[in-house]
This record gives structure tokens, sequence and C-alpha cells, in this order.
């Protein structure tokens, strides 16, 4: 896994260079046809600990920026997106028992689900690592 | 305007805290992990910046009875160098404008802790009484004055020691001391207190010398605890929030008495208190909603519970949540609910509804901790 760093409001944030991004701190993965997804690092450090998770269903159909799951952490809820449209296949079940994987191994054993693409095209529409950073430093103060 | 903790820059600069906002004040959220902190402070010493809590003092002639005009408890008992004990405030439909603490230092000086978010309410509420009683009571908000922290876990009594205030481990739980000396600073007050269910201390001290006892306990093996932490330690304990298991608003919120408020908060005998009719009314008639803690579910440990959620027996809706925690220590989601008094039966099986679905709980008593609170 390649990675890189950037830096908002003095914290450090780490960005996977060969993922791609959305706006709302998700990141998806093309892994033949198919699109593996989780929560990015500055996510999980805003969300802070995390203790609980409900994922989709596996067969559902979702639509990209749809709302397809919760994350509780100790404070609050936050829902997370679907990055791309198409339909479940598979999901990180190890999350309901652990979900600080979330937390310790955002880009990697956190992985949420993987999305059999309805529209690859929709993949090609998502942030670029170099505009997902960029997006954050604009943000940032 | 959000006001700075006075040890807003230490907490920032030397401890790396993430700030926050509670109730108007830039308070820790926490440090590291609230996870960690919360087992911190149940296995070994956690410090909590409580700068935020109201310090009020109350002098003059009048100051018993008008304590004992505003409070459930009967404050006659309280002995001189002890806290009272927590107790409530009424309004005249007996809901809780405030949870608060009194310390005795003799019968004409006393200090009062109101809860951070009522504390100018209460301000106003306190001259209000004592102008429609004629009290002779002089109230002075010392709040900016001096800072305050909370020491609170089972291997407190080492820290001290280690420290060289060994001689603090004699005072009793709820006894206090002032002008004091700590780590060669100089102490305003310390109580045996908290609200963690833990053994510990409460100290109020200027800021400058409280930074230095700060650094003493760390030195210690103290550890920085944040707000976040103390808010899964309450719930935990079965301990109360304003706005979430108790508010002013009858629409929202039962009589004090559903509360099961507990250690002696209320006193029966003690006659003239405001709200007593409508609480006596509650006491005749009976609890309609009871408050009790619940235990989800092993297979439902990360059904997380939040404010409002409404709480099923069957098809039957017998209650809401009023306040929600994954509890790392008990590895366990737990909370605290209004649960129709005809339902709230200890050990019984309720589900509680989440965005549609239902998940499976059991109704406790407080505290869902096993052998808290420690007294010493």
């Amino acid at each position: 896994m390649s990675t890189t760093e950037f830096e908002v409001g003095g914290k450090k944030y780490l960005v996977r260079t060969d993922v791609r991004y959305t706006k709302t701190d998700e990141w998806a993965k093309k892994e033949n046809g198919k699109v593996r997804e989780g929560i990015t690092d500055y996510a999980q450090k805003e969300l802070k600990d995390i203790v609980g998770i409900e994922l989709p269903e596996v067969g559902q159909e979702v639509k990209k920026g749809e709302a397809i799951g919760t994350l509780e952490s100790v404070k609050a809820t936050a829902d997370f997106y679907a990055a791309v449209s198409g339909k479940v296949v598979e999901v990180n079940e190890r999350l309901l028992d652990e979900p600080e994987l979330l937390n310790k191994d955002p880009y990697g054993e956190g992985w949420i689900v993987v999305i059999e693409m309805s529209d690859p095209k929709e993949f090609d529409e998502l942030l670029t690592p170099e505009q997902y950073i960029e997006m954050h430093k604009k943000e940032g103060h | 305007m959000v006001i700075k903790t006075h040890l807003w820059e230490f907490h920032v600069k030397e401890l790396g805290a993430t700030m926050g906002e509670f109730a108007g004040w830039e308070v820790p959220m926490l440090y590291t992990s609230s996870l960690e902190e919360h087992n911190i402070v149940r296995t070994s010493v956690g410090i909590f910046d409580v700068a935020h809590m109201g310090r009020i003092k109350l002098t003059g002639p009048d100051v018993l009875p008008f304590l004992q005009k505003i409070y459930t408890k009967d404050m006659s008992k309280t002995k001189e160098y002890w806290m009272s004990g927590p107790t409530m405030a009424l309004n005249e439909y007996a809901r809780v404008k405030d949870d608060e603490m009194a310390y005795k230092v003799s019968d004409e000086e006393w200090y009062v802790i109101a809860n951070a978010p009522y504390r100018e309410k209460m301000l106003k509420y306190y001259d209000e009484i004592i102008k429609k009683y004629g009290f002779k009571v002089k109230v002075e908000d010392i709040t900016f004055k001096t800072a305050m922290i909370a020491v609170q876990g089972p291997k407190v009594e080492e820290v001290f020691e280690k420290i060289g205030a060994g001689w603090a481990n004699d005072l009793h739980t709820l006894e206090f001391r002032m002008n004091e000396e700590i780590a060669g600073q100089k102490v305003f007050l310390i109580s045996r207190s908290g609200w963690t269910g833990e053994d510990g201390f409460e100290i109020w001290a200027e800021p400058k010398a409280m930074v230095e006892i700060y650094r003493a306990l760390l030195k210690a093996g103290a550890k920085p605890v944040g707000t976040i932490c103390r808010d899964t330690l309450r719930i935990e304990m079965g301990y109360v929030l304003g706005e979430d298991e108790y508010g002013e608003d009858p629409t929202k919120f039962p009589p004090a008495l559903c509360l099961r408020y507990g250690l002696g908060a209320i006193t029966w005998s003690k006659r003239g208190f405001i709200g007593e009719e409508a609480l006596r009314a509650c006491r005749r008639e009976g609890c309609r909603w009871i408050r009790v803690g619940i235990r989800m579910t092993k297979k439902h440990a990360r059904a997380i519970l939040r404010h409002g959620y409404p709480v099923y027996v069957e098809d039957q809706v017998v209650g809401w949540i009023t306040s929600g925690a994954y509890s790392p220590y008990l590895k366990r989601s737990v909370g605290q609910a209004y649960i129709d008094s005809r339902y709230a039966i200890f050990g019984e099986y309720v589900e509680v509804e989440i965005r549609g679905k239902r998940y499976e709980g059991r109704i406790f008593d407080f505290p869902l901790v096993p052998g808290r609170p420690v007294v010493k």
C-alpha cells in the first residue's frame, strides 16, 4: 500500500495513493470490476473511537452517494455512503465485533463493503488522492 | 462566547488534548482515546478538568434556611467540613432544575456546586428566592477564580502518597478540607468525592497552582482523561445528567421521584421546600415512569443507544432511552431509560429500536458496574 500524508490544523492524515475518494471521506479501490470501500484516515480521526457499525446487506442494490450504513463513535452517529452504484457482494462482518479496526487500519483490515459496479464510469468520477487532499486543505483553516 | 478552561494552554500545548465545547466552555474532550481513558479511571487513576462546574459561595445568617427552601434533602444534617451529598432543586411541577451538592464550612458559610449548563440560570434563581423570602444570604460566583480538577480511580491513594499528600487519604467520602498544601502549592479546597463511582478527590486551586499540582499528579502516574469518558463513566454508574435524564419541562421529563436518584437526595420528613406539593402528589399517586439501567445482550453488544430511542416490550412502546454509551469496561452497549413502571422489572428483556431495527437488552438496576461506588 503506497501512502502519503497531508496536514490540516496541525494534525496529520494518511492518504492511500492507489485508491479514489468521495467528498464524504470514503475511499474506493477497483478490484476486477468490483469496488472495495472503506472510510479514510481523516474520517476515523474525526469520529475518534468507533464502537459500533451497521452494515448494508449482501445483495442490496445501492446508489452512488446513498447512505448504506452507520458508524457509531463514542459521542456521535455518522452515516457512510456508497462510493459507486451497484450491488453489495461482500461486507466486512469482522467489524461487527471489532469496530476498532476502523480506527486502527481504515485502509486495510477496516474495509467495509465490496460493491459490484453497475456503471463503471462512476469510478472515474471519484476524487484522485491529489483532489482529495486539495479538498481538505481548502476546508482547513 | 466560549469560555476557555483555566488550564487551556496546559491541555493544548503540553498534554495534546482535543478540545471541544461543553456548556459554553472549551474543555478537553479527550487526550488519546475515550475508551482507554474510561478504563484508566476504572483501573488506575485519571485526572479530569472540571473547571466548568459552577462554584458558588454562599454566606450570611440565612444560608441554611435558604438551602432548605430550594433543596429536597434535609441540609440541617450536614456537618461542618462535610458535603451534603447530592440533592435536587425542583420547580413547582417537581421537575428538576439542577442536581447540586453543598459544602458546609459553618452555619453561615457554604459552597454549592451547580452543573455547568445551569450555572447562570441557578444564580438568577438563587437571587429570586433570596429576594422573595427575604433571606440574608450573599451569593458569590467563584467559578472563574479557581480551577477545579477531579482525580479519580482505584489507585488514587497511592498517587497521593507519592506526591506527599498522604494525609488526604484520611478524608472520608464527602469530607473536605480547606487551605491545605499539595505538591508545595496552595489548595483552596480538597474533598473526597467525584462522579465516576471510583475513589477520588476533587481539588479547587488557583490556576497557576493547579498546573503544578497537575504536573505532580502526572509524575506520580495519574493520566489526563477527558470530558467524553466522564459521560460514559457516569452512564455506567446511573448518575443523571440534565437534559438527558432530567429537565424542567413537564412534557419532556417525569417528576423527580421517577429518577430514582438515590443517595439520600430526598428527605421525606422535611417540609416546606419548593416543588414539595407536586413531589408528594407523585409519591401518593405513584410513578408512571421509572428510570432504569439497560444492558444490551451479548449478541447486540455493539448496538449503541442514544437519547430518545423507543423501548419496546412485544409491540408496545414502554419507554425511551435517556442516554447510552459503549462501556469498554463491561464490553457492552449500556444505557439509561425511562420505562413505564408496569414494565420496569429488573432482569426482564426489552427491545430498543435503532433506525427501524429492534435490538435486545435487559433491564438492570444501577450501578451497571459491580462493586461501585467505592466509599471510604
